[in-house]
């Protein structure tokens, strides 16, 4: 079935390029994918390893278990709304089509991490997976020098990154420790070696701070649906392999590697969602809200560690279970998010935060999805994000129950930081909804809802968020007993787990549902004519609404000694008259400022003085290899090699 | 259903009613200690009572969000209510009785009033719901993490358990609690719109906080605003008598005790605002930062203890 599925997939790739088979070839790729997402929930629910097992030998080997399946379920309930979109979003033109046909290769690089058992095709997928989409924006955006820019600066990234992965993975081989953790001695130097090489390889392509610089630039110009995919799909199947390598292939790791997989994440969690807060640009916003969520999935697997290392089994397998289910719900509400904000893109033209407004009013279907998807990410109930945001928390406090007192400390201050990561999250889509959904139009322009595929995409993807809202203890029991070590799972449509006061998240919503709309009723419908929002006598105009700046305007104040931001105001005066005052004001970000931006300097002097030692000539050459042959003998010689 | 879990219950559903109550004492008390008569204790019922027969203001422009955001922030105080067991025993009224849950609820209640603010576009709303949700981020920190230290005494996250886990007399003696009862302390002013935190008597658009965002509302919508934040003051209050001040083990004792626990710290709350100005609100998170600090020593004192 599996195999049927990424057959479709290819085929439907090679027709999209086609000018006339484009629609069909979207639909058997929608079709492909989709079937590929059954087969892989399927294969979670069975909960056995069918195909090869896991091999250390350089041979292509694929087969998929519980996990594996858990990812490809999630690259089917993303990749079918994501290509029901693009059928609308992309246009049939030579560009149009080269994305469009892209995606196919995309999917299927995605789909080989997932299945490989071996190191040879799990690299290749690797590299795939992180090479297409840099094609994807190139081709999308070929005539935008900055785009180019940004996607040099991906591959930069990535690629120096990736080489943790490389070596994490080749040494796991050399040790043959890939699918026997017994292989290699817990506390060991060597497997705290590939956990640290595996954390900046993986983490790097996942996007942990501070390591990320890559996603913020490269998630906000792919096309809505690449950007879907990208935020839901790849960085995710990052984590997949951290989990992999960190959970699965490794027995207890020490616990100074669960508190530093603990502070990297508490680290992602916070600082993406503050740049997020000061972002004006709608999809680079969301970007870093990626962040964020990578953040608190990484929480969920620290705490997964450091409760293993305790041997505290059941509330390790808990935290490995709400790292997973939070993992599924952010793939599903950022896609939903990613695909409005295309949809708004191309009804207004912009997604500069101060330039949208009304477009719950004026794209009804669109906006109340996007409404849905906000709520979500921001961690309200009775949404999905609530029940994995509450289930994270209560693997950190038990981390602090049962971790002693360093890791239990450690485990308090990641609990108080995802508590203010969730009310930032609140502030941030409180702005985002403000600024897009609702008030009137910042700019006037005709728009309507969006064509019925597009629609039907964001709406089925809001409808998901709220199943998966109201039932994830169906999801969750499934998900706990993917732990290598065996627990009994709950099974309940709500959250009941010991040790906790639970989360019926059915009962919360019927409670909050029926109170609301018992109130409504209650209050009836007797209202004033209606009148203008009350600004002292003031008349309102555009000028003086509300924008995204001052509404954060709190937030950076209180921050400014951290976040340093700049800001700038001019003002000219003629005669003791103003005739005009201007003033900008930005939040540097400052690991790129502090971290990166030297780092690149320092590079780029380096290469400068390299340079020199190309001078062109042979004979030059010639005598750096005469030099190296004789640096290599007089080293066997005295025998440091050989 | 036992007989204790039963009067729990009514207690709750009586919460929702006698919630303004609470605001209504701490005015009362405070006009006192200021040397003015100042209004009866109910006064709340009053204004209650004026609003529910006025109608309500439909704003130019406005949708959905606007008129539905008042049900919700109700609605979800409400549930919060229905969460906080009064006793160690509560009837489970579909909510569960999860501490952590909590937080959830009080968020999505800011969420619709911060979204409403935006719909209608009034500046003073806006400079409120921003400063609400920003105060918020320190706020939430703070609360999970004292909750969080009980949750450790207790060793778990039900409320009713925690309220178990902690009760005796000497719930002072162990300085793991007397910090979280510090921490507490703060959440309470800061969660209820209170000086230091925010001054509930202002009538300066400018100043408000919590005020703010009601200010485009009349009617029952602005009734049912203002006992949702009437049912604040219960809801953190309640849990600060039967976690953090000394409580009996008995339920029944626990319920008996409540009202005077109650009056108790609504007159603590009176005095602080007599003896304390409002502070810049730019310095509310180094408040409450001290506030966190101060509860992870009371979970780190927890850990280290034999």
């Amino acid at each position: 079935m599996l195999v049927a599925g990424l057959t479709v997939i290819a085929v439907g790739g090679v027709l999209t390029a086609v000018l006339r088979t484009f629609l069909t070839g979207i639909a058997l790729q929608a079709t492909g994918v989709g079937i590929t997402g059954i087969a892989g929930f399927w294969a979670l629910g069975a909960g056995t390893a069918t195909g090869d097992g896991f091999t250390n030998a350089f041979e292509l080997h694929f087969g998929v278990d519980g996990l594996s399946g858990l990812f490809l379920g999630t690259l089917g309930l993303i990749g079918v709304p994501a290509l029901v979109f693009s059928s609308r979003y992309l246009q049939p033109t030579v560009r149009g089509r080269a994305v469009g046909a892209l995606i196919a290769p995309f999917m299927l690089a995605l789909a080989l991490v997932v299945c490989a058992r071996d190191p040879l095709s799990f690299l290749f997928g690797w590299e795939l997976m992180t090479l297409l989409p840099a094609a994807v924006i190139i081709i999308a955006r070929a005539d935008e020098r900055r785009a180019r820019r940004s996607v040099f600066t991906y591959l930069a990234v990535t690629h120096l990154g990736g080489a943790g992965t490389w070596i994490s993975v080749l040494l796991l081989a050399k040790a043959g420790a890939i699918g026997n953790p017994a292989a290699i001695g817990s506390g060991s130097g060597l497997q705290a070696a590939i956990a640290v090489t595996a954390l900046v390889g993986m983490g790097t392509k996942a996007g942990v701070m501070p390591l990320h610089v890559w996603l913020p630039r490269a998630h906000p110009i792919a096309p809505a649906p690449v950007s879907a995919l990208m935020s839901g799909v790849m960085i995710k199947v990052a984590l997949y392999a951290l989990i992999r390598v960190l959970v699965d292939w490794s027995g207890p790791l020490p616990l100074w590697l669960g508190v530093l997989v603990l502070a990297i994440g508490a680290l992602s969690a916070l600082g993406g969602v503050v740049y997020a807060v000061f972002q004006h640009d709608l999809k680079r916003l969301l970007a870093l809200h990626s962040i964020e969520n990578v953040g608190i999935i990484v929480l969920g697997i620290g705490a997964c560690l450091i409760l293993r290392e305790h041997g505290a089994d059941t509330w390790a397998a808990f935290a490995l279970a709400a790292a997973l289910l939070h993992t599924v719900n952010h793939a599903v509400f950022k896609a939903l998010l990613f695909l409005g904000a295309g949809a708004f893109e191309r009804a207004v033209g912009s997604l500069e935060l101060d330039r949208l407004g009304g477009m719950l009013r004026r794209m009804p279907w669109t906006g109340a999805a996007f409404l849905v998807g906000a709520m979500a990410i921001a961690g309200l109930p009775p949404l999905n994000g609530f029940a994995s945001e509450w289930l994270t928390l209560q693997a950190l406090l038990h981390v602090s129950a049962y971790g002693g007192s360093a890791a239990g400390l450690a485990g308090a201050i990641a609990l108080a930081a995802l508590a203010a990561t969730a009310a930032l999250a609140v502030l941030c889509f409180v702005k985002v909804v403000g600024l897009v959904l609702l008030g009137p139009p910042r700019r006037e322009v005709a728009v309507e809802d969006a064509p019925v595929p597009m629609r039907g995409a964001v709406v089925f993807l809001a409808l998901v968020c709220i199943v998966l809202g109201l039932a994830p203890g169906l999801l969750f029991g499934v998900l706990v007993g993917l732990a290598p070590w065996s627990t009994a799972a709950p099974t309940h449509v709500g959250l009941h787990l010991s040790g906790t006061g639970s989360l019926p998240t059915a009962g919360i919503a019927a409670v909050l549902v029926a109170l609301s709309a018992a109130l409504v009723l209650l209050r009836g419908n007797r209202r004033a004519a209606p009148a203008p929002t009350w600004a002292c006598g003031q008349m309102i105009v555009p000028a003086l609404r509300w924008t995204s700046a001052g509404f954060t305007k709190p937030l950076r104040l209180m921050l400014e000694t951290v976040l340093r931001p700049q800001r700038e105001i001019s003002i000219r005066a003629q005669d003791g008259v103003v005739q005009e005052v201007s003033y900008s004001g930005h939040v540097p970000h400052l690991i790129d400022d502090r971290v990166y931006r030297p780092i690149a300097r320092l590079a780029l002097l380096g290469a400068a003085h390299a340079r020199r030692l190309q001078s062109g000539s042979v004979g030059m050459y010639l005598a750096y290899l005469i030099g190296l042959v004789i640096i290599l003998l007089a080293a066997a010689r005295i025998g440091m090699i050989g | 259903m036992t007989a204790q879990t039963a009067a729990a219950g009514a207690v709750q559903l009586g919460g929702l009613a006698l919630a303004p109550l609470l605001p209504g004492l701490v005015q009362h008390w405070k006009a006192r200690l200021q040397g003015r008569r100042g209004p009866t204790p109910l006064q709340p019922y009053r204004e209650l009572r004026r609003l529910w027969r006025k109608s309500g203001v439909t704003v130019e422009g406005a949708s959905a969000v606007y008129n539905v955001a008042p049900a919700v922030v109700a609605a979800s105080a409400a549930a919060a209510v229905l969460l906080i067991p009064p006793a160690t025993h509560a009837p489970n009224w579909g909510v569960g009785h999860d501490a952590l849950a909590l937080a959830g609820l009080l968020a999505l209640a800011r969420f619709a009033l911060g979204a409403a603010s935006w719909d209608v576009g009034n500046g003073f709303s806006l400079i409120g719901a921003s400063r609400d949700l920003t105060i918020s981020v320190f706020v939430e920190a703070t609360l999970i993490l004292s909750l969080a230290v009980a949750a450790l005494v207790a060793g778990t996250t039900d409320l009713r358990g925690i309220v178990a886990g902690t009760s005796g007399t000497g719930v002072w003696s162990t300085p793991t609690l007397a910090l979280g009862a510090f921490a507490f302390a703060l959440v309470v002013v800061a969660e209820t719109g209170r000086q230091p935190v925010d001054s509930p008597d202002t009538h300066l658009e400018l100043t408000m906080i919590h005020e703010g965002p009601l200010l485009e509302y009349a009617g029952r919508d602005q009734a049912y605003l203002q006992w949702a934040a009437a049912a604040r003051h219960w809801i953190v209050l309640v849990l600060g008598a039967q976690i953090f001040l000394p409580h009996l083990a008995n339920a029944w004792w626990q319920l008996a005790v409540l009202p005077a626990a109650l009056s108790a710290l609504c007159a603590a709350l009176a005095v602080t605002e007599t003896f304390v100005a409002k502070m810049r609100i730019l310095l509310v998170p180094r408040l409450l930062a001290v506030a966190m600090i101060v509860a992870l020593l009371g979970i780190g004192t927890h850990l280290v203890s034999p």
